[in-house]
């Protein structure tokens, strides 16, 4: 583990912190599931193979430590039957509604932080991955663990769940 | 015209404007026709553009000075030394005491870093587990009760240090979450304080051998780290060294 690995790894800290937050919902969890990414990045750090993305392998590490941490303290936000959200989702699906961009524009940060939490965490994980933290399709496949069909379908539900809980707020405008 | 189902899987990347020329133009000229897609569009591009709007809002909240202090003395031989981290950091929730780390899977290389790298992982488990006490032994076990526990649960026999010994309370004792749940985890008070013990069941740090003690500073206590009788002890704590020393020949004496 080189000088170099260690900075560049620890550049992340700010967004692993962010995204552990969005996942646990709890700052004292958040901060346990970042350190224990850490320590399994730092060992791990000689199965790390230079040019690729670092970012992404440790956003890899967080995810599967949650996952790991889930499981083994049985805690209630054990990953989510996609497939099962997914299929309730579809007696949800309204595409016919009539999206307002300029209202969207207008929802406050802590609207839409709401919203977000809000999302089952399958839907939540996806859309805060690509649209916040900016990450590839394939990358957040890595990530989670599912193929890259899967990751375009979280994503694209969570926004329109996001839409629709977001538009509704807003009657009076519509 | 394409129709819907077809054109369901190219919404988010024609969106994301992360989709081929051929693709974009047949949603293109799906969306025109199709106004279900064409509001399914319009409603994903709405709110993947306020999250682009408000995402410096919400993804604000850095890392504490805390957390950050934590992973950089995760790193190999930048550590930062007790003093200057008790400085820097509050208090832990929970009063870090001893912890007397025995057994367990080391998976570790015989090096300076892993060495550090363990007694982390394990002072981390310390601070989290002192809360979950009695967990697997109930309430105000003794150590005949944890000694029985023990060769059940791992096929260790051995002796663990009794409450009388050298000011130790026997508080606790748990299964480690660590090394998939091989390793035991003791808690003891020592003068008040928590002090814990972790047994790993190999030696996996040969060149630690007989009594050879490692002392690592690290996430503001002290660990020791020692092999003795075929398994791997670490102790970590936060106590003078001259009073870590004197805990850990206790425990090693203990432990014979």
């Amino acid at each position: 583990m080189t000088p170099a690995f260690e900075a560049d790894a620890l550049a992340s800290l700010d967004s692993l912190y962010r995204t552990a937050l969005r996942l646990t919902h709890r700052p004292a969890d958040a901060e346990d599931l970042v350190q224990d990414t850490y320590l399994k990045a730092f060992r791990a750090a000689d199965q790390f193979t230079p040019g690729t993305n670092l970012r992404a392998w440790l956003f890899t590490i967080l995810h599967n430590t949650a996952r790991n941490r889930a499981r083994d303290f049985a805690r209630d936000h054990v990953a989510v039957d996609s497939d099962a959200v997914e299929r309730a989702m579809e007696t949800n699906a309204e595409p016919g509604a009539t999206p307002e961009t300029l209202l969207l524009r207008d929802t406050l940060a802590p609207e839409l932080q709401a919203a977000i939490d809000a999302l089952p965490q399958a839907f939540r994980e996806a859309v805060w991955l690509r649209d916040v933290e900016e990450f590839s399709y394939a990358e957040i496949a890595g990530m989670l663990q599912v193929p890259v069909g899967t990751v375009m379908s979280r994503i694209s539900r969570g926004r329109r769940l996001l839409f629709d809980r977001l538009h509704h707020l807003r009657p009076a405008h519509v | 015209m394409s129709d819907c189902k077809s054109i369901d899987p190219l919404i988010t990347p024609y969106v994301d404007g992360d989709i081929d020329a051929a693709a974009r133009l047949r949603v293109d000229d799906h969306v025109r026709r199709c106004a279900p897609c064409h509001s399914r569009v319009t409603a994903e591009r709405a709110v993947r553009e306020l999250m682009r709007v408000r995402r410096a809002e919400i993804a604000g909240g850095a890392a504490s000075a805390a957390l950050r202090a934590r992973c950089l003395a995760l790193r190999g031989g930048t550590a930062i030394g007790a003093s200057r981290w008790r400085a820097r950091v509050k208090p832990l929730a929970i009063a870090a005491g001893l912890v007397l780390a025995a057994g367990g899977v080391f998976i570790y290389e015989a090096t300076d870093r892993s060495t550090r790298v363990l007694a982390a992982e394990l002072t981390a488990d310390h601070v989290k587990c002192f809360g979950v006490v009695n967990a697997l032994f109930g309430a105000n076990p003794d150590a005949a009760v944890i000694e029985r526990a023990m060769a059940s649960t791992f096929g260790w026999q051995m002796h663990v240090p009794q409450s009388s010994d050298g000011g130790l309370e026997l508080v606790g004792a748990r299964p480690c979450l660590y090394a998939k749940g091989m390793a035991a985890h003791l808690m003891y008070r020592h003068h008040g304080q928590p002090l814990s013990v972790f047994m790993l069941p190999q030696p996996a740090l040969p060149r630690k051998s007989g009594n050879d003690t490692e002392m690592v500073d690290v996430l503001g206590h002290e660990a020791a780290v020692w092999s003795q009788d075929g398994r791997t002890f670490v102790l970590v704590a936060r106590e003078p060294e001259p009073e870590m020393a004197r805990v850990v020949s206790v425990v090693q004496a203990a432990l014979h």
